[in-house]
């Protein structure tokens, strides 16, 4: 601890760099939570809209509707009539009631709302059975989002693998300026080495200090970004509030995981230690 | 105590350093290793200690083949010996005390052991008052005097010096060989290597003389006690 205040210049440099690596990676992970988070809202709940053809005959009303409810994946069948359609439209957007007024009849179909069943939600048969119903005598058009949850989740892949991949190459480059802290530092403290190799010491006893600092560097650095991260994750949504409007209340912004957390201090600690050990291997030849 | 056998050393092709040095040192014993600059007194005195190996010859040190040492066993034989250097070697960053404890700290010693064995070498060399200064605060004398506290702190069989008196007047380096001397009658056995002919005349009584590498004399004065 004694040399890591004795050249707190380099050590400050170096915890500032592994800091920076990790919160980009941090950063990156976290993008990528939230998305993922976002893709589980969207998925949760998620409603298959039938809408139907104005001149649906009752005899063909009825097929649709048995076979939207044959299928296993559909939880909740709900039909909503054209004038349900209007009221809720009504009721959803009061501004616009001008519009509606000068409109001569009721522009909205009659539909069909099934729930789907969330595990069913994502499963390679639920295209087919949107196809089929679509293709029934009655049935206008199909609403089905899937593809907006299909795009957060690739998202979220995506950003989890650019926070591996730019993480990898930062924390490489983290683990190469810890090995050169730790390599000055021996230098710096050349004499004090020499002098307790003369005194006896072991060569775990001259190494541990060493090792014991990159550890430190990596575990502050880490913890710093993490720190860094937090803060960000709780201003963020402060700063974009008003830009955010009605997304804010369904985007929750959320932070790692405790896993994750754990994870990125395990993982900065590790290169910590690893970049020491490389150094003291090369420049400590005792 | 230590043997040397047939020490051949050499540093470049066709210079040796040293060429067939055969020495025994028994326990006890005060022994000064003098010659010109360049006669190879430091190259033996680092032999001693296994900072180098030889080319050639063996050497013996209470009963341990030196040579045959794993590189991460020297610790060991440092552990029986102290070693004093013309320049001292303190650590400036740190005080006296903490200079004197770090022989202490690496063999694990419990810190009220230490406070007692540190301030005990201090009050040998007649520095306990200065425990808690700094090294650059003090002389060259007491510097000095810090430095073979820290040799003698846990206590070794073997005392080396590599020119202790080099960098001070006639006045200190008797005061500092005095130390020596009295570190010696304890049991120490002590080497010293010096250019020094009048500390040697004076304190000297097994005396090795070497030029060029080479042992040119030996000498053993009646007074000495072995």
């Amino acid at each position: 601890m004694n040399s890591l205040w004795q050249y707190r210049v380099r050590n400050i440099f170096s915890i500032g760099i592994i800091c920076l690596s990790f919160l980009i990676v941090g950063i990156f992970f976290s993008l990528s939570n939230n998305l993922q988070y976002l893709a589980n809202q969207l998925s949760e709940n998620m409603v298959v809209v039938f809408f139907l053809d104005p001149g649906v005959s009752p005899q063909q009303l009825g097929l649709v509707e048995e076979k939207i409810k044959a299928a296993p994946a559909v939880i909740h069948l709900r039909y909503i009539s054209r004038e349900q359609a209007l009221e809720r439209f009504r009721k959803n957007f009061p501004e616009l009631e001008e519009i509606l007024k000068n409109l001569s009849s009721n522009p909205f179909p009659a539909s069909f709302e099934a729930t789907l069943r969330k595990e069913a939600f994502m499963s390679a048969e639920i295209p087919a059975f949107i196809r089929q119903v679509k293709g029934m005598a009655g049935v206008e058009d199909v609403q089905f989002n899937r593809d907006w949850v299909d795009k957060m989740q690739s998202l979220s892949r995506l950003a989890k693998a650019i926070g591996f991949l730019l993480g990898g190459i930062l924390v490489l480059a983290s683990f190469f300026i810890i090995s050169n802290v730790i390599r000055l530092n021996v230098f710096a403290r050349k004499n004090e080495i020499e002098i307790l190799r003369l005194v006896g010491a072991t060569n775990t006893f001259i190494r541990l200090p060493f090792l014991l600092e990159g550890l430190t560097l990596g575990i502050l650095g880490s913890t710093l970004s993490l720190i860094l991260l937090f803060l960000l994750v709780r201003l963020f949504p402060l700063y974009l509030g008003h830009s955010l409007g009605a997304l804010q209340q369904m985007i929750s912004f959320r932070y790692l995981s405790l896993a994750q957390s754990l994870g990125l201090i395990g993982g900065s600690a590790l290169m910590g230690f690893m970049g020491s050990l490389t150094s003291l291997a090369r420049f400590l030849k005792i | 105590m230590i043997e040397l056998y047939h020490i051949w050393k050499q540093y470049q092709e066709g210079q040796w350093a040293l060429t067939d040095i055969s020495l025994y040192v028994k326990r006890g014993d005060f022994w000064f290793i003098t010659g010109p600059s360049g006669s190879g007194k430091s190259t033996l005195l680092k032999i001693i200690f296994r900072e180098i190996l030889p080319t050639r010859g063996q050497i013996v040190v209470d009963s341990v083949n030196v040579l045959r040492l794993h590189d991460h066993k020297i610790y060991r034989l440092r552990r029986t010996m102290g070693i004093v250097f013309q320049d001292f070697r303190l650590l400036f960053h740190k005080k006296v005390f903490d200079n004197v404890a770090l022989g202490l700290h690496v063999l694990g010693t419990p810190m009220k052991e230490i406070r007692r064995r540190v301030f005990n070498a201090l009050r040998m060399v007649n520095l306990h008052q200065k425990m808690w200064e700094y090294p650059s605060h003090l002389s060259y004398g007491e510097q000095q005097r810090v430095a073979i506290a820290r040799a003698v702190v846990n206590e070794p069989q073997i005392l080396l010096a590599d020119e202790p008196t080099g960098n001070l007047d006639p006045e200190l380096a008797f005061e500092i060989i005095s130390v020596f001397k009295e570190i010696n009658k304890q049991g120490t056995t002590v080497i010293i290597c010096s250019h020094d002919k009048e500390l040697i005349r004076h304190f000297g009584d097994k005396i090795l003389f070497l030029f060029k590498g080479k042992i040119i004399g030996k000498e053993v004065l009646p007074s000495s006690k072995n």
